[in-house]
């Protein structure tokens, strides 16, 4: 029933993204797109350092490059990531939204277009308020928003900004996270 | 603000008949996104702006600044400035002169980065350097060379890495200091590059939708850098034609870090990396 999944997150968040990636079943088949802020000059080896657990491809995508299901793309350092219709992903160097590049509500905001109530949105933890404006309108476009439970997070004002914008249907610990997504086909 | 498909729509026709720019092919998730943000900033409604579009030029060019993206570095992608400086560019090394075109080069940074390595290897007398932009405001700019310093002190870690570290010989490397390029003035919170290096590029004002080659000479290295992001797939393809057609046989196309020749151009083409090298055509004769 759900199309596809988009996931934002910050500092602290790089636990939980990787338990979320090794938690797919092997016949999950959606793509999943992955807005998380990294240190400034941590460029190169994050890519590396999440694919080593992850039960499915992650990819730094190129402008315009076809999405597939089943596989992760992971907006790379210093751009927007926009999931576009026509399922192609384009990339922008447009100014930092919330001081952050790659922006976690463009993504979502983009995202919710094309997929509307087809899309799972999930913020986890983080340290600016980054994400909240986009699970907001995933959910004015029906789609499921989840947030990691704040009691779980190592910094909690990501996922507190975005229950206090949005309505959210699940607020989940780690092992409940990782339980939903491992049932998602 | 929203912006819909029929706001863009009147917005890309005010600006097409009122002056020679030409949005039509470019890719609209951003296009929007910069029209709502001015409209925000004008603090207008999309009528307002269009009837100010008309007959205003001024403010129309103003807002073409506004819409189009402008952000750019010194050395951005340090890995790419290596691999120019120690692949590529030492491959001219025995011609008698190198023509560079830099195609949106916005505010200037990553020419100076070029022309930097262009001196570091004995390259630059020999060097002609075009470079060129959509929008004259951002061209003005990149010939005055002087950019904040506070902002951009990770120029600085981008030139150590591109200029004093060798990736291929960890044991190199190469104490250049600063200001045989540019000048820190913390003060006066900039950072100005030295009048020889402000010297050398000839910037010309120039549209990529369809000004073609206005040069009038063939190249040997064309950058492009994040520019064709904001294009459509098709558009994206007129323009790696325009490039094809004005590289010298083997001549090196450089893209930004994310961007890649998807359609048909891209078996006219050898990838190594990030950089597209013209391939040699034979003819066949029968």
């Amino acid at each position: 029933m759900y199309k596809a999944i988009v996931i934002g997150g910050s500092a602290g968040s790089f636990q939980v993204v990787t338990r979320i990636l090794s938690s797919f079943s092997p016949n999950f088949n959606m793509p999943v797109f992955l807005s998380l802020h990294r240190l400034k000059h941590v460029r190169s080896g994050f890519l590396e350092a999440l694919t080593m657990k992850s039960k499915i491809p992650i990819i730094e995508p190129n402008d315009k490059e076809q999405i597939k299901p089943g596989k992760a793309y992971l907006a790379p350092a210093n751009y927007h990531m926009y999931i576009e219709l026509g399922n192609r992903i384009a990339l922008s160097t447009e100014e930092p939204v919330h001081h952050s590049r790659p922006s976690i509500d463009l993504s979502f905001i983009t995202a919710s277009n094309v997929y509307r109530e087809k899309l799972i949105g999930i913020i986890l933890s983080g340290a600016n308020h980054d994400g909240a404006y986009g699970l907001k309108k995933v959910q004015e476009n029906g789609g499921l928003t989840i947030v990691q439970n704040p009691k779980d997070c190592q910094v909690t004002t990501m996922t507190e900004a975005a229950i206090s914008l949005a309505k959210i249907d699940h607020v989940f610990s780690i092992d409940q996270m990782a339980d939903f997504i491992s049932k998602l086909k | 603000m929203t912006i819909t498909n029929q706001d863009l729509q009147i917005f890309i026709n005010a600006i097409k008949t009122s002056s020679n720019y030409d949005f039509s092919e470019y890719s609209d998730k951003s296009l929007k996104r910069r029209l709502a943000k001015v409209l925000i900033d004008y603090k207008m409604e999309i009528s307002g702006l269009i009837s100010q579009l008309k007959g205003n030029n001024t403010f129309l060019e103003q807002v073409v600044k506004d819409v189009t993206v402008n952000t750019t570095e010194l050395f951005r992608d340090p890995n790419i400035w290596q691999i120019l400086k120690y692949h590529v560019l030492p491959k001219f090394k025995n011609q008698s002169s190198i023509n560079i075109w830099h195609a949106g080069c916005s505010t200037g940074q990553e020419v100076y980065s070029l022309l930097m390595l262009l001196h570091e290897l004995d390259l630059f007398e020999k060097s002609k350097v075009y470079a060129t932009d959509l929008n004259n405001d951002v061209l003005q700019v990149a010939k005055k060379g002087v950019y904040k310093y506070r902002f951009n002190i990770n120029y600085l870690d981008n030139f150590d890495k591109s200029m004093k570290e060798n990736p291929y010989n960890y044991e190199e490397y190469n104490e250049i200091p600063y200001e045989k390029y540019f000048t820190i003035d913390k003060s006066k919170d900039i950072i100005k590059m030295n009048q020889f290096l402000l010297d050398k590029p000839i910037f010309k004002k120039h549209d990529l939708v369809k000004d073609g080659n206005i040069f009038y000479v063939k190249f040997d290295l064309i950058l492009c850098r994040n520019v064709i992001i904001y294009f459509n797939y098709e558009l994206q393809n007129k323009v790696f034609d325009l490039f094809y057609n004005n590289l010298y046989p083997n001549g090196y196309l450089l893209l930004g870090m994310h961007e890649s020749i998807l359609g048909p151009y891209a078996s006219r083409f050898d990838k190594m990396g990030q950089f597209y090298q013209k391939k040699e055509m034979f003819t066949y004769m029968p």
